[in-house]
C-alpha cells in the first residue's frame, strides 16, 4: 500500500442498518466482523488469498445485480449491506444443504466436532432434516504422510489446505484431483506430507474434519479441552500458543494469532513435543541430605535450613541455570547469587541447538530457531553464558569439580553421573525431575514447569511474552520464582514476592535491559524490549 | 375471632351395641375369603412387572460379531449430570473408533437416563432391572465387558408410537 503522507482514507456503508466507517480497502466480511456480525465463511482464510469459491459468504448488497461474496467484495462509501436479509438467508440455507449432499454426518466419530464450522453453521441456519434420497458417496481415508489424515467425506473443498502449502509453505505438496462431486485433495502420486516443516497448519485451518492430527486422532473431545494461552517452548522464536489441556495433561498445542511473532502459524516440530510436559517421575516434595542421609522435609523446614547454610556459606557460587526456565526464575537466580556473600563463579545455562533454522518462505517473521528452548535470549540478558555443546551437554566439567556452594535450576543433569558436586560444600538442586546427578545434593527442591506456573519468555527477536498456568502441579512443587525469590527476600530482609507480576516487577528493576517494562504492558501478545522506552 | 367448637353428640354410657358395627365388619372380612384379592408379591418366586419406563443399570449394545455399538463419541460423559462415566476412545484394527476404556460407577449414577437419551449410535442404555446387590463397593464399577455382558431388557425412554411427544 502506497502511503504518501496522506491520513488513511476511510469509507462509511451500513451493515444490517448500523453504520461502520472502515478503512478503505477493508472486505465486507471485515468490516461485517466489526460490528459483531460473523459472515459464514470456508475459503477464507485471514492468512490466506480469498479465491471466493465456497460460496457461503454471500451477502446482499443494495443495487448489485446478485449477491457478493463479502471475502472479496472491499467497502465502498455509501454502500448498504444485509447480511441477514431474506435472500441472503435463502442462499446460505441452499448451499449448505449442497454441502451436505455428499457430508457423512459422521460427528460423534470425527474429531472436529464441537470446533466445526460446517456443524455451527448448519446448527444455526440449517434445515432440520437433509432431503436427499441418493447415497452419499464414499472415499474412506487417506494417509498425507507425516502427522495428517485425510478424510475425503468430510471435505468440503475450501481449498485451504492448497493455498496453505502454495502460498505460505510455498512447498506445493496438495492439490486438488478431479472435478464435480469426485473432487478431493491428494498428494502428488506417493509423495506426501513427510518431512514438511509446517504441515501441521492445514489440520488448524481445515474448517470441518477433513484433514485431522495423526496424534490427536480419537484422544479428546473438543469440548472437554482448557485453552490457556501460552508460548511453545520448543524454540527461542516463542510461537504464540494455546495449550489444550484435559484431566492435567496437555493434549495438543495450537497456534495463537500474533501477527508480530507466527502470525497463525507454527512449525511441526514445535506442535509435536509436548509429551515431556506429560512426563511421570516429578520430584514430588522437598529434601535435605545427601546420599543415605537423604529424607523429605516439609517447604518450611527446607527453606530454613537452606537459609541459614546460604548466609552462613563463604565460598565462590557457580549458578547452573535453564533456558527453559521463566525470566523470573532465572533472574531470582542471579539475585541469589548477588546476595552471597562469595563472588559468583560461574553463571552458565546449556541449551540443545538445531543444525540450522527452519523458515516459513510465506511468512517470513516465523523462523524455527536454531536454539531448541524458550529462554536463551532471556537468560543471556539476565547474564548467564551459554556453555556446552550443540546437544545441549558437556561443558559442565569446572562446575561440577566445584569444592564450594552449586545451586542447579532446572537443568536436569542427564548427562552427569553421580559424581557431580561431590567437593561442594553446598549443592542446592531445583528441578522437576529426579536425577542421577543430584544425588550430592543437600537441598533438593521441587520446581514447576513453564506449563504451571505463570512468567514470561524473551524470544529470539528480544521480544517479552507471557505464558500462562495450564496445568495443576505436582502437589509439593513450587515455581522457581518463587522459592528462589523467597530465599532473596530472606537474605535481603524484604517481603517474598506473593505473584508472577511482582516477581517480574522485580526483574524490570534489577535489569536496564528490561527498563521501562510492566506485566500489563507485556499482555498477551507481549512486547518487544526497548519498545517501551522508545515510546515512553 | 371466637372459636367454633364442635358438640358430638354420643351415646350415654352403658347403652351402645357394636353388634351392627362388628358384622359390617367381619362381612369384609368373609368377602375376601370367598373372593379374595390378593395384594402381596412372593418375591422372589415371584417378580415384579416393571414400567416399561423403568430406568436400572446400564447395558452396552454389541454388534453382532461382538464388539460394542458404542463410537466413543464423548456425549454421555459430556451429559452425565453426575459425572459417572469414564470414557477413553482409541481406533481398533479395522480403523473404527471404539472405546478402550468405559466405566460406569453405578454408585453415582442417579438414573436418568439422559446418557441413554444423547447417545446418538443407541449402544448404551438403562435397563429394567433392580437385582444389583453385590459383595464389595468395588463391583459397582461396571466396565465394558461387564456393560456388554447384561441381558435385561432396556428402557424406553419414550412411547414409540409417539417418540416425539406430539
Amino acid at each position: 500500500m502506497a502511503d504518501n503522507g496522506r491520513k488513511a482514507e476511510t469509507v462509511t456503508l451500513t451493515i444490517d442498518g448500523r453504520e461502520v466507517t472502515v478503512p478503505k480497502g477493508t472486505s465486507l466480511l471485515h468490516a461485517a466482523e466489526s460490528v459483531g456480525t460473523e459472515v459464514p465463511h470456508y475459503c477464507y482464510h485471514p492468512g490466506l488469498t480469498a479465491p471466493a469459491q465456497c460460496r457461503i459468504c454471500l451477502v446482499e448488497v443494495e443495487g448489485a445485480p446478485k449477491l457478493q461474496p463479502s471475502c472479496v467484495t472491499m467497502a465502498a462509501d455509501g454502500q448498504v449491506v444485509h447480511t441477514d436479509s431474506p435472500a441472503a438467508k435463502r442462499m446460505r440455507q441452499g448451499v449448505l444443504e449442497f454441502y451436505l449432499v455428499n457430508h457423512p454426518l459422521d460427528c460423534p466419530i470425527c474429531d472436529m466436532s464441537g470446533e466445526c464450522k460446517l456443524q455451527d453453521y448448519v446448527f444455526d441456519e440449517g434445515r432440520e432434516r437433509g432431503r436427499g434420497r441418493e447415497p452419499k458417496r464414499v472415499f474412506g481415508r487417506d494417509d498425507f504422510g507425516g502427522d495428517v489424515l485425510y478424510y475425503g467425506d468430510r471435505c468440503v473443498m475450501c481449498t485451504r489446505c492448497v493455498r496453505f502449502m502454495d502460498e505460505v509453505a510455498r512447498d506445493s505438496r496438495l492439490t486438488v484431483v478431479e472435478r464435480g462431486s469426485r473432487a478431493v485433495i491428494d498428494t502428488f502420486f506417493d509423495r506426501g506430507l513427510e518431512g514438511a516443516s509446517f504441515a501441521g497448519n492445514v489440520v488448524d485451518i481445515c474448517p470441518v474434519g477433513a484433514l485431522v492430527s495423526k496424534d490427536f486422532l480419537h484422544k479428546a473431545r473438543a469440548w472437554d479441552l482448557d485453552h490457556t494461552p501460552s508460548i511453545c517452548p520448543n524454540c527461542s522464536h516463542g510461537c504464540n500458543i494455546e495449550l489444550h489441556t484435559r484431566d492435567n495433561l496437555v493434549q495438543r498445542l495450537k497456534p495463537r494469532e500474533n501477527q508480530e511473532v507466527n502470525g497463525h502459524w507454527m512449525c511441526d516440530y514445535g506442535r509435536a513435543n509436548y509429551e515431556w510436559l506429560n512426563r511421570p517421575g516429578r520430584l514430588e516434595a522437598p529434601a535435605t541430605g545427601r546420599g543415605s542421609d537423604r529424607r523429605t522435609a516439609d517447604w518450611k523446614e527446607a527453606l530454613e535450613l537452606l537459609f541459614g547454610r546460604l548466609a552462613a556459606a563463604e565460598g565462590d557460587v557457580a549458578l547452573v541455570g535453564s533456558a527453559r526456565c521463566s525470566n523470573e526464575a532465572l533472574a531470582g537466580l542471579g539475585a541469589l547469587g548477588d546476595e552471597m556473600r562469595g563472588r559468583t563463579a560461574q553463571r552458565v545455562f546449556r541449551a540443545p541447538r538445531a543444525a540450522d533454522e527452519v523458515p516459513l518462505p510465506g511468512f517470513p517473521l516465523l523462523v524455527r530457531r536454531r536454539d531448541l528452548v524458550p529462554n536463551a535470549h532471556g537468560a543471556g540478558l539476565l547474564g548467564f553464558q551459554r556453555c556446552g555443546d550443540d546437544g545441549g551437554e558437556g561443558g559442565l566439567d569446572e562446575v561440577a569439580a566445584h569444592g564450594e556452594v552449586i545451586i542447579v535450576l532446572g537443568d536436569d543433569l542427564a548427562d552427569q553421573d553421580g559424581d557431580f558436586g561431590a567437593n561442594a560444600s553446598l549443592f542446592v538442586y531445583l528441578g522437576t525431575f529426579e536425577s542421577a546427578a543430584a544425588g550430592n545434593a543437600d537441598f533438593v527442591l521441587p520446581i514447576t514447569t513453564f506449563a504451571e506456573e505463570d512468567g514470561s519468555f524473551v524470544n529470539a527477536q528480544e521480544r517479552v511474552q507471557r505464558f500462562q498456568q495450564g496445568l495443576r502441579p505436582p502437589e509439593s512443587a513450587r515455581p522457581a520464582w518463587l522459592v528462589l525469590g523467597a530465599l532473596v527476600a530472606a537474605l535481603r530482609g524484604e517481603k517474598t514476592p506473593d505473584s508472577a507480576p511482582e516477581a517480574f516487577a522485580r526483574l524490570v528493576a534489577a535489569h536496564p535491559a528490561f527498563e521501562g517494562l510492566s506485566w500489563e504492558a507485556v499482555g498477551d501478545a507481549g512486547v518487544a524490549l526497548g519498545a517501551e522506552a522508545a515510546h515512553g | 375471632m371466637a372459636i367454633s367448637v364442635k358438640v358430638m353428640r354420643r351415646p350415654e354410657a352403658g347403652r351402645t351395641s357394636y353388634m351392627r358395627a362388628t358384622l359390617k365388619g367381619m362381612s369384609l372380612t368373609f368377602r375376601h375369603m370367598v373372593r379374595p384379592t390378593k395384594v402381596t408379591l412372593e418375591y422372589p418366586e415371584e417378580q415384579p412387572e416393571l414400567s416399561p419406563r423403568w430406568r436400572g443399570t446400564h447395558r452396552m449394545e454389541v454388534h453382532a460379531d461382538g464388539r460394542p455399538k458404542c463410537v466413543a463419541c464423548g456425549l454421555c460423559p459430556t451429559v452425565c449430570p453426575a459425572n459417572c462415566i469414564r470414557l477413553v476412545g482409541g481406533e481398533d484394527d479395522q480403523g473404527n473408533r471404539y472405546p478402550i476404556v468405559y466405566e460406569i460407577d453405578e454408585f453415582r449414577c442417579i438414573f436418568c437416563g439422559m446418557c441413554q437419551e444423547v447417545c446418538p449410535v443407541e449402544a448404551i442404555h438403562v435397563g429394567q432391572h433392580f437385582e444389583n446387590a453385590e459383595y464389595g463397593r468395588d463391583r459397582f464399577v461396571y466396565d465394558l465387558d461387564r456393560l456388554m455382558e447384561q441381558d435385561h431388557p432396556t428402557t424406553l425412554l419414550w412411547d414409540p408410537s409417539d417418540p416425539r411427544s406430539e
